[in-house]
């Protein structure tokens, strides 16, 4: 094939840390003018990929894609074509496409995917609202008096299913649905934080989860609904609260972890270890947790402050969301305290939400105050993607990429739902 | 003729004076003086020597031989002499030593008249003979002898009276009996004229004199034919040359003509004589052990001499006549001074004068200076128009460049004296100081503050704008936790807002501008205070805080109005209830005042509050007690306009910024403990370290000082940065930073380091300027500033409606 191709060549050499695609690591001559799709197709020649099972490809060299020719490349940057050049190729990912846009009355502060289930948004009107993939939105919850910050879902089998919300009232409620009656109740509500709940994670069994507080302290609870009211200090059973609240099961913490000195901005569950907590907050710091034990077994600093963590089963890192422009990854186990193993930088504004792909190890989004959404390959140096959420750079308060679909929330009132593929999802 | 040498050395002893004009120096100056005079010339006597140069020569050249020999006595008798003549003057007086002078120089003319011959045989007297003018008169009957030589008048055709004086002396010497072999020119009639031209005797028979003064005729010459015939005849005849001295064809022997040749051919007229000789060191190194001379001692050399004896009479005649004082015994005579010429190791360059400036240098001469510069310096036309056209005080320059093909083609410099002049006038009339620079790097003047990277983190960046006032935000404030901000303005509300989100999350709506909020540094106690109008009220936004913390902040707020009956009628404050509604939306208390309340601050436990109405004169300033719904009036009486007030982080002290004066009060001691000097004119605002050892404020006048409490009553730094009134300043209360905002839009960053170490001065660097954080309207920019109480973060409020976060 290299023989008919008329003009300049340059002899090139394959990497990809995907072991999947692996080939031989040895140089090729390939022509210079070719551009990303020649080369993919080189690739799927040498893995003898034909008909369906094609892949595309893109390829980084010296951590940036490649968009333009090898020539052209090479023209841009001075360098000779007589060098091997290293090609690392990546699985490609298709560019998101935006699917639909969802109207709230207010800011939009939580967003969560469901496969089945659909989509629970939380938002300063302090409803928690449930839609289906038609945009509609299926149920308004009220039962908080505060932004609701945060949503998990519990359980879902499409028409009826269980979820939490924690609010800045200091109050996490559990929820459940069925959409076929259009009834929703609330299960229980969690007392203890003392401020408002900015984050609440689900281990991997679904018995216990995790919520961090604005009153620095990580509280540990279990999902199983109790038939009757766990004691309450005596405060809590003013006359006020107890006309507008008295009939909700109240559940109490089971553990309480308190290291951080600062609010507690983000809890993320390890999805493989049921016990290993991550968490992050206003203290700069990020810690891990083992819950049985209520140990914190490590924490590492940075000089921010962290909005946001996100952890990866595929590469084991976690990702955090900083009050300044950067996204860091750090790798739990490694035993320094301090150090980033990558920063991803692009962003104009604080970071606000950070979300790791399901399926890739090395696909990361990112939501940020000025408004946009990054998606990230972390093997190269720049955003893969850049969507913008809002107009005017209305700020992006939450994002979450579950399977194909990426939802943000903002400051302009909408929830965008982006479909994010790569080639494996697409071929599940 | 080697033969005959030694004899004509004997011969020419003695008739030398005869024969030869007389060597005697006196008798050197007649023909000086008749030359001057321009009188005719002196009968010739001198005998020409031009046919016998050579033996003349060498005649000469032995006499000098021989009076070396006698000059040798002569120079040691001198030598005595002299020696005598330098030690007298010093030894005496200045009277005597003209007069020793004057005896000196006779002495040595003595002295040559000794040599002559007789000076031995003179007689004793003359050692106590005391004139001298003996000696003269010897010389004058010499001169009068000359005068009566008979021969003198006898022969001179035109004697003119006054060169008699003058005539060579001319002795009768006995004739010389002319042996065998002796010159024959002796015995000629030689012609005596000397060197003058002999057509002046073509008039006369005779053709001069012989030495006797006789004239000698002119002898008698035939016609050319008879030249001619001698000619051909005489085979030797071009061998003669015509002597017109005495009109007599001479023949030239061999050695003559070879002199000829020689002297035609530009060559020394001695073939002998080698003028490339070795020489011959007279005196060599060598000690000889022989004598030079083996004459005998002269018999001088053994008798007391003479002069020394004269000399020494003399002095002993003067001391006897008192004319010379002898010195008085122990007179050490000083040491001669001299300067060592030839030492050049401590030879060195005289240093200059202490005040001694030397002249600055000319400046170099340049290419266009140049006889022949490149022709890119050459003036056009145009150039040499406009400089002839310029002022000659205009002129960059004083010349034209010119080319010349060679150097010889460049005329004088007709510039050079005026040039010079100038020089000489700028030398002289610009005084030349020496200046004492001090060799300084500017830079290292500077002080060494660390880079702005090093100080991180401060804020550098807008992150969240507060959106919602509908007027200029006058006052900010954020909450203990850091998580909520609270800002009041002039659109009569006053806001909560979530810092992280930007969110507003309460809005209280009053009645009148709110001018200043401040959350309770308690954090056991939610409560907002903000002054608005007339009233100070407390807020307590329920939502935001759990409702265990609304519940004990609601009991604290309102615990006071229990003792409500002990308020005084007269009383400064009267704290009030709210109405429902108001108590609906939040607010508590109210604390009414008699003037406009513009600013309220915390004690920092969150009990007292100050506030401060600067109409109010001596009320000014108030201290309220929540717990207890007490207000203070701390004092009597105030000193100008207060400002604003502000409590010590740690300890009872009061701090009250008057218009020019910061003044620092102890609450419990109730004194004044320290007055700062903060010249500035207009205080806008204060703040104080959370240390408390420092405070900052701004002023209306652009400058923010920095005092240091311990240091000083005056500022410890005045910065300047601001070109507008300086509206707000701010410390942050765990890090290291302080930021100011003024009109002009701006806030500024400053690290502010306070060391521990008390003698460690602060360290206070600008590491950020926010530039238009806000819009200007109507003159007036950023008006509050105000740190996050745990990050690094700024929140900054100004007048175009904007609250700002920067990190």
């Amino acid at each position: 094939m290299e023989a008919l191709v008329e003009g300049p060549q340059v002899q090139v050499r394959f990497v990809t840390q995907q072991r999947e695609f692996a080939i031989p690591e040895t140089a090729i001559q390939t022509p210079a003018n070719l551009r990303r799709y020649g080369l993919s197709e080189i690739i799927n020649l040498i893995l003898q990929n034909e008909g369906e099972k094609q892949r595309p490809f893109d390829f980084l060299i010296d951590g940036e894609f490649l968009r333009t020719s090898l020539l052209e490349y090479l023209n841009e940057k001075g360098l000779s074509t007589e060098n091997t050049l290293t090609i690392e190729y990546v699985e490609s990912m298709l560019p998101p496409t935006p699917l639909s846009s969802y109207e709230h009355d207010d800011w939009v502060s939580a967003v969560q995917a469901h496969h089945p289930g659909g989509f629970l948004t939380g938002s300063y009107d302090s409803h928690v609202r449930l839609w289906n993939k038609q945009a509609e939105c299926i149920q308004t919850l009220s039962g908080h008096s505060g932004a609701v910050k945060a949503v998990q879902w519990l359980s879902s089998n499409g028409d009826k299913g269980t979820f939490l919300s924690g609010a800045l009232d200091r109050s996490i409620l559990a929820w459940e649905y069925n959409t076929n009656d259009g009834s929703h109740s609330i299960l229980y509500e969690c007392y203890g934080h003392t401020g408002g709940v900015h984050s609440i994670s689900l281990n991997n069994e679904g018995d216990r989860f995790a919520s961090g507080s604005a009153d620095a302290s990580i509280k540990i609870w279990t999902t199983t609904v109790p038939s009757v009211s766990d004691h309450i200090d005596e405060v809590e059973t003013r006359k006020k609260r107890k006309t507008s609240k008295a009939n909700r099961i109240a559940k109490t913490p089971i553990a309480t972890l308190s290291a951080h000195t600062g609010p507690v901005s983000a809890v993320v569950f390890n999805p493989i270890s049921t016990d290993t907590l991550y968490s992050a907050g206003w203290d700069h710091s990020v810690r891990v947790w083992d819950i049985e034990s209520h140990v914190n077994l490590s924490s590492k600093n940075c000089e921010k402050v962290v909005h946001s963590l996100d952890y990866s089963q595929h590469s084991g890192l976690l990702a955090s969301g900083h009050a300044d422009t950067v996204v860091r990854l750090w790798d739990p186990r490694s035993e320094d305290s301090s150090v980033v193993k990558q920063s991803l930088s692009g962003h104009q504004n604080w970071v606000s939400s950070v979300s790791w792909s399901p399926s890739s190890a090395f696909m990361l989004a990112s939501g940020s105050y000025d408004g946009l959404i990054k998606v990230w390959d972390i093997r190269a140096k720049g955003a893969l993607y850049t969507l913008t959420h809002g107009k005017g750079g209305k700020k992006v308060l939450s994002i979450d990429w579950t399977n194909d679909i990426l939802l943000s929330g903002g400051e302009d009132n909408q929830m965008k739902i982006h479909r994010l593929q790569d080639m494996e999802t697409k071929s599940e | 003729m080697s033969s005959s040498q030694p004899k004509k050395r004997v011969s020419a002893a003695k008739p030398a004076p005869k024969q030869l004009t007389k060597p005697a120096p006196k008798a050197m100056p007649a023909p000086k003086a008749s030359a001057k005079k321009g009188v005719a010339p002196s009968p010739p006597t001198k005998v020409t020597h031009t046919p016998k140069s050579k033996k003349r020569t060498v005649q000469e050249a032995q006499e000098e031989s021989d009076d070396e020999f006698g000059n040798e006595d002569m120079e040691d008798s001198g030598d005595s002499d002299d020696g005598e003549a330098e030690e007298f003057p010093e030894e005496d007086g200045q009277d005597m030593s003209s007069a020793d002078l004057d005896s000196v120089d006779e002495e040595a003319e003595s002295d040559e008249s000794y040599m002559d011959g007789d000076s031995l045989v003179d007689s004793q007297e003359e050692l106590e003979d005391e004139d001298e003018e003996e000696e003269e008169s010897d010389d004058e009957d010499f001169f009068k002898e000359d005068e009566i030589d008979p021969n003198f008048g006898r022969n001179l055709d035109e004697p003119l009276p006054e060169e008699s004086d003058y005539k060579p002396i001319r002795r009768e010497y006995p004739e010389i009996d002319p042996v065998y072999d002796s010159d024959s020119s002796t015995e000629e009639n030689e012609n005596t004229v000397g060197d003058v031209p002999m057509h002046w005797y073509d008039d006369y028979p005779h053709i001069g004199y012989d030495v006797d003064g006789k004239k000698i005729m002119r002898p008698a010459t035939g016609d050319e034919l008879d030249k001619f015939l001698s000619t051909v005849d005489d085979p030797d005849s071009w061998l003669s040359a015509h002597n017109y001295k005495d009109g007599k064809d001479v023949k030239l022997s061999s050695e003559e003509l070879e002199i000829i040749r020689r002297l035609e051919g530009g060559r020394i007229p001695d073939a002998d004589y080698n003028p490339y000789e070795d020489s011959v060191d007279f005196f060599t190194s060598q000690t000889e052990v022989m004598p030079l001379s083996a004459a005998p001692e002269p018999k001088r050399r053994f008798i007391p001499s003479k002069h020394e004896a004269k000399r020494i009479m003399k002095i002993v005649r003067a001391i006897r006549e008192g004319r010379i004082v002898p010195r008085k015994s122990g007179y050490v005579p000083p040491k001669p001074k001299y300067y060592n010429l030839w030492n050049d190791a401590e030879d060195k360059p005289r240093e200059e004068h202490v005040m001694h400036i030397t002249a600055p240098k000319m400046k170099l001469p340049t290419h266009d200076e140049s006889y022949n510069p490149p022709a890119e310096y050459l003036p056009t036309e145009e150039e040499i128009k406009e400089w002839n056209d310029l002022d000659k005080e205009d002129r960059p320059k004083n010349y034209l460049p010119q080319k010349f093909g060679s150097l010889r083609n460049v005329p004088g410099y007709n510039q050079f004296v005026q040039e010079r002049f100038e020089r000489c006038l700028d030398l002289y009339l610009a005084p030349r100081v020496r200046k004492n620079r001090l060799n300084i790097d500017p830079d290292s003047l500077i002080p060494k503050l660390p880079s702005p990277r090093d100080l991180q983190p401060f804020p550098t960046r807008l992150a969240i704008e507060y959106l919602g006032h509908q007027g200029r935000v006058r006052s900010i404030s954020i909450d203990p936790t850091g998580l909520w901000l609270a800002s009041g303005g002039d659109d009569k509300t006053v806001r909560v807002w979530e810092v992280a989100t930007g969110r507003c999350m309460a809005t209280y709506h009053l009645d009148e501008l709110v001018t200043s909020v401040a959350w309770s540094p308690n954090k056991d106690v939610a409560v907002l205070a903000v002054t608005c109008g007339y009233k100070v009220g407390l807020i307590l936004p329920e939502k935001l805080f759990s409702p265990e913390l609304a519940i004990h902040s609601e009991d604290f707020v309102r615990a006071g109005f229990a003792n409500v009956g002990t308020t005084e009628a007269n009383a400064k404050a009267t704290w009030k209830q709210p109405t429902e509604s108001e108590y609906a939306q939040g607010i508590r208390v109210w604390v009414h005042l008699l003037k406009p309340v513009k600013q309220v601050t915390w004690h920092r436990k969150g009990d007292y509050f100050a506030t401060v109405a600067p109409d109010a004169n001596n009320s000014a300033v108030l201290i309220h007690q929540l717990t207890k719904h007490q207000t203070q009036q701390p004092f009597k009486k105030t000193k100008g306009a207060v400002q604003r007030v502000a409590f010590h982080p740690s300890k009872p002290m009061f701090f009250v910024a008057t218009q020019r004066y910061v003044r620092q009060y102890n609450l419990q001691r109730q004194e004044l403990v320290k007055t700062m000097l903060t010249g500035v004119k207009w205080i806008s605002s204060l703040d104080i370290h959370p240390a408390g050892d420092n405070l900052i404020i701004g002023s209306y006048d652009k400058r923010l000082c920095w005092f240091d409490l311990d240091l000083s009553s005056k500022p410890y730094k005045t910065l300047r940065f601001h070109s507008e009134a300086i509206r707000s300043v701010a410390y942050h209360k765990r890090y290291p930073l302080f930021a100011s905002c003024a009109d002009d839009g701006n806030v500024q960053v400053f690290h502010g380091m306070v060391y521990n170490d008390l003698l460690q001065n602060p360290l206070i660097v600008p590491v950020k300027i926010l530039k238009n954080a806000h819009e200007r309207v109507d003159s007036i920019g950023a008006l509050c500033v105000e740190w996050h109480p745990t990050q690094p973060w700024l929140v900054s409020s100004g007048a175009d409606h904007s609250i700002k976060l920067f990190s």
